[in-house]
């Protein structure tokens, strides 16, 4: 017997086959699986599956923590080296502190030369891909709908 | 809200076609029943969508493939390395006898005895043989729309299936 002659046999036989019946447990566990689904609380979902007035609210949450952040930034930073200095004033006397306050001295360059310049870039980046996310996400799941529907 | 009597007769129309699908693509019926009510859960999540549009059918075919799919990637031995094996506890040669008597007593079996035990040997056989088969015969998939599917080549499915049709051809009566 040829490839095409068990391919035909193969076919035959098997379309023969009456399909398969699924088991009395089934809709049982399905609803019972469903039911608990459905019982969960909205926050403990996919995001996708929120209340829309939800997903409202954390994107608006969302962009005010990033807006927050890089307003108050300067003033995190100005408080840090207060902090800084206040511990320098207390251990004065007691110890050396020039290994500290080099390597504070360090960080605060560090953070004006390279890092400052880029974080207002670097949030309104994130707070693009996350706003792509969300979106491409919306839109993926309409694109899965719409080709199951055309099958 | 989705109502859920109306999800209930959903479930009752399509169960037997989902957990079909699953039980032939899987080979148990244990994994076959889990995967059948992730779909169902799925299905209740977009209930506004699928339910009432006339491709839920197709939807739930699709699903239930790409989930039996992804189950077999995820869970089992990966295509690419162990399909050229054979399973250390139960080869290639073996899984049929074990199933069946010889040819010549299949021979004298009823018709619907004969189908039971191809039904069986169809999912004894090795997942990288079952699945492309169940794929080309059930699903109407081409070649090499199974080689995309389960990112195999061309000629190892082509391979896989021919050897998975020889060995369910050895359980059929010789006729034409």
């Amino acid at each position: 017997m040829n490839a095409e002659d068990l391919e035909r046999l193969a076919d035959r036989e098997l379309r023969r086959l009456p399909p398969p019946r699924a088991p009395h447990t089934l809709l049982p566990r399905v609803m019972a699986a469903v039911e608990a689904w459905a019982n969960r609380p909205w926050y403990s979902r996919a995001w996708f599956t929120w209340p829309a007035g939800w997903q409202a609210v954390s994107v608006a949450a969302l962009a005010l923590v990033v807006a927050g952040g890089v307003l108050f930034a300067p003033r995190v930073e100005a408080a840090a080296s207060n902090a800084i200095a206040a511990v320098q004033m207390f251990a004065g006397g007691v110890a050396d502190v020039a290994p500290v306050e080099t390597t504070a001295q360090s960080a605060r360059i560090l953070w004006r030369t390279l890092l400052e310049p880029l974080a207002t870039y670097a949030l309104v980046v994130v707070v693009l891909m996350i706003l792509a996310c969300a979106v491409f996400g919306t839109a993926l799941n309409q694109v899965v709908i719409e080709r199951a529907e055309q099958r | 809200m989705t109502d859920v009597s109306l999800f209930e007769a959903f479930v009752r129309r399509y169960q037997d076609m989902v957990y079909g699908t699953a039980v032939r693509l899987l080979g148990s019926p244990a994994e076959a029943e889990d995967a059948a009510q992730t779909v169902f859960l799925k299905a209740f999540q977009r209930f506004d969508e699928v339910g009432a549009s006339p491709a839920a059918a197709g939807w739930l075919k699709t699903t239930t493939r790409n989930e039996c799919l992804n189950h077999l990637s995820r869970y089992r031995a990966r295509w690419q390395f162990f399909s050229e094996l054979t399973r250390p506890d139960r080869s290639e040669g073996d899984y049929a006898d074990s199933l069946v008597s010889p040819l010549s007593h299949a021979l004298d079996l009823e018709q619907a005895e004969l189908r039971e035990q191809l039904e069986r040997a169809l999912r004894a056989l090795p997942d990288h043989q079952r699945v492309p088969l169940v794929l080309f015969h059930f699903e109407e998939l081409s070649y090499q729309e199974i080689a995309d599917a389960l990112g195999a080549s061309l000629g190892k499915v082509k391979t896989d299936i021919h050897r998975g049709r020889e060995a369910l051809k050895r359980l059929l009566p010789d006729r034409p």
